[in-house]
């Protein structure tokens, strides 16, 4: 209970006006880079660092952890209003917020959105408060041999997610895929597939590639539909509170909860990410709910699912930053970076030298938390207004936004010329009728996958001795089964469907 | 019964070939065309130098992704192929929409040259030119009038200067400048 001790003395030091203006400001600028395709949240934090060079420690970091907080959940408001992700994290999101926004409830999802993200993101605070040395020690335990594991588990997803249409579904994916082998090839550079582009030495950036895929192929979707006139207004239903009921509430809970998990879990393993967490936990709540037609259909569930899980991972994510110093994706590092400015060294050691630090970020978290909450719910009733401008308006402008935030992502006019490529691409799924979520899943995992493998067998020098290894072992068999019970489930609906149609 | 059903669909092609054509070809081409390219894929694989510490070269992962493909393409070639008649039934004319590709073909050149033309020319010069193109292409017939065509500049000027400053000096993200060399 030492830890509560110093939570309460860390909320009391922190609770002063310029403090609390700073990280208002901070969430509501995180929000604004979290809701823009192509600005991300660690570009958002790049950004604020040298602004905290001039404040105290304690001051700089909260601010930092303001902006990132804000960064990662403004992504659900383009997610479901306009049906593309501001950041990668709130991929899943689109599944079933955009139908949502479409039949009318835009108010309701983004009320659930930013009342579950919310909670998810208190839910991993709490875990980071109370259990972070511990959990660091499980981190330490994964070797790239049990990573390889929860990426090749994350890849049987798909086979799950493209049921009733399974081979087409795991085409796409295989298309992501090929996608990531374009550039140097892990551990070793080998240029692979570089057509001796030295462009595309790199690969493909992962948000040029996200904005391609969800933005660009939209505008080519609408252009299609626009010849018959029928420009379709979307209604806006309005809602009291948050928009769903206090049943409604009890009735997400035990899917917030399991998300929540998910998301923690995944943080704590440095390099996985908020959106695999966020597409995990979207195909698990679809595993077991009730009702998995609705899912994709604007089924309140997926968007609970995501929100809890991609937020929960920014505690996760801490976890290992604060306590080994190992940063696990882009925003961390950077704000490792921050802790560098300030003259605090991120590991074991932080704890005992700078205490009241740590445990001021802790009650930052949470007071950012609760700010972002305040700030967006009071904000709502503006952003559903995106909804009333004319789509032939709105698009085009949303593609030069989408251009810039690409060209931000690397300073590459290349980036910009990507999205295009995959807009086409997407836009080509909507006509042969491919999912575009394998795609985008596989794309997300396979370079992770490939690296993993590799760096494991360097490390053990065979595959054989993966399966040594009792957490690879779990995933691994986990993942077998379950893409040999869907694959069974799915000769069972086509020839029950062949039956049927003689 | 079967012959009300082709009916029905030689009325769709003549309101949409090119539809008709997605929903009954659909799935052979794009089983042909995975087939192509995880061959292709396969083939220049094979090129790739073969590490030398390691059993599990640069060469391995598109190897595996290779065969996967190429199995599930044949297999949803030959399914397709297999099963035509019974899917040509299942498709109902009513469901095919008219498609507008006009509108899509300028767009995609639109878009073509914007990003080609941003480095040479320069932000603000071809986000002006590109946005007001593409508002008017996919502004409906009945909106195309001078008075919708101010109102789109307007916006398009505002925006694309918004874009710039804000991105300028409130992000420190310089666009590429182009022609206009001035330090703002």
């Amino acid at each position: 209970m030492q830890a509560l001790g110093l939570l309460g003395n860390a909320f009391v030091s922190i609770m002063h006006p310029a403090s609390i203006l700073l990280m208002i400001a901070g969430v509501a600028i995180g929000i604004v880079f979290g809701s823009i395709p192509g600005l991300s949240a660690s570009m958002a934090v790049a950004l604020m660092l040298p602004l905290t060079f001039s404040m105290t420690p304690s001051l700089g970091m909260n601010t930092l952890v303001a902006v990132y907080i804000g960064g990662i959940s403004g992504g659900l408001i383009s997610a479901i209003l306009l049906n593309m992700p501001g950041t990668a994290s709130s991929i899943a999101t689109t599944f079933d917020g955009y139908p949502m926004a479409k039949k009318g409830e835009a108010m309701k999802a983004l009320g659930l959105g930013i009342v579950f993200s919310a909670l998810g993101s208190i839910f991993s605070f709490l875990v980071l408060t109370f259990c972070a040395p511990l959990l660091a020690d499980v981190a330490l335990k994964f070797t790239p041999a049990e990573n390889f594991g929860i990426c090749f588990f994350a890849l049987t997803m798909v086979a799950i997610l493209s049921s009733g249409n399974m081979i087409r579904g795991l085409l796409a994916g295989m298309l992501g895929l090929m996608f990531t082998l374009i550039g140097m090839a892990p551990i070793d550079g080998t240029a692979r597939f570089t057509f001796g582009n030295p462009n595309l030495m790199a690969g493909f950036d992962t948000l040029p590639t996200l904005i391609g895929i969800f933005a660009i192929s939209d505008i080519l979707i609408t252009a299609e539909a626009m010849g018959n006139g029928k420009l379709e207004t979307i209604p806006i239903n309005k809602v009291k509170g948050f928009g769903f009921s206090m049943k409604e509430f009890v009735y997400h809970l035990p899917n917030f909860l399991r998300s929540a998990l998910i998301g923690t879990g995944i943080g704590i393993l440095p390099g996985i990410g908020g959106s695999t967490s966020g597409m995990l936990s979207y195909v698990t709540a679809k595993n077991m709910s009730k009702h998995p037609e609705e899912f994709g259909k604007g089924c309140p569930d997926g968007i609970v699912a995501t929100e809890s899980a991609n937020n929960a991972t920014i505690g996760g994510a801490m976890i290992p930053l604060l306590v080994l110093g190992i940063p696990g994706d882009g925003v961390t590092a950077m704000m490792l970076g921050g802790f560098l400015i300030h003259g605090l060294s991120a590991g074991p050691l932080l704890f005992v030298k700078n205490g009241d630090v740590v445990y001021g970020i802790f009650a930052a978290c949470i007071i950012c938390t609760l700010i972002m909450l305040v700030v967006e719910w009071t904000c709502i009733k503006g952003f559903v207004q995106v909804l009333k401008v004319p789509k032939h308006i709105l698009l085009p402008l949303i593609l030069v936004l989408c251009c810039v935030g690409a060209y931000a992502t690397n300073n590459r006019i290349f980036d910009v010329q990507s999205i295009l490529i995959f807009g086409v691409v997407g836009y080509l799924f909507h006509k042969f009728k491919l999912p575009t979520t394998p795609f985008v899943l596989c794309f997300l995992i396979g370079s992770m996958l490939e690296t993993y493998l590799r760096r494991g067998i360097m490390q053990y020098k065979s595959f054989g001795a993966f399966f040594t290894r009792p957490i690879f072992d779990a995933f691994f068999f986990v993942a077998v089964g379950v893409l040999v019970w869907s694959v069974f489930k799915e000769l069972k609906t086509f020839y029950a469907k062949k039956k049927a149609l003689g | 019964m079967k012959t009300l059903t082709k009916e029905e669909s030689s009325d769709g092609t003549e309101k949409g070939g090119t539809e008709m054509f997605f929903k009954k070809y659909g799935d052979i081409v794009v089983g042909i065309f995975f087939m192509a390219l995880s061959a292709v894929m396969m083939v220049m694989a094979q090129m790739l130098p073969k590490s030398k510490v390691m059993e599990v070269g640069p060469e391995f992962m598109p190897m595996v992704i290779g065969v996967i493909t190429f199995a599930l393409a044949a297999a949803l070639t030959f399914l397709s192929i297999k099963n035509f008649k019974m899917h040509n039934a299942e498709i109902k004319a009513d469901d095919i929409e008219d498609c507008d590709y006009k509108r899509v073909l300028e767009s995609v050149i639109l878009m073509l040259v914007y990003v080609f033309m941003m480095k040479p020319v320069g932000f603000i010069l071809s986000t002006l030119v590109f946005l007001f193109c593409q508002m008017m292409v996919l502004s409906p017939d009945d909106e195309r009038g001078k008075k919708q065509a101010i109102l789109l500049a307007v916006i398009d000027v505002v925006f694309t200067l918004v874009v710039f400053f804000l991105f300028r000096y409130g992000f420190k993200i310089v666009l590429p400048a182009g022609i206009f060399s001035i330090n703002l």
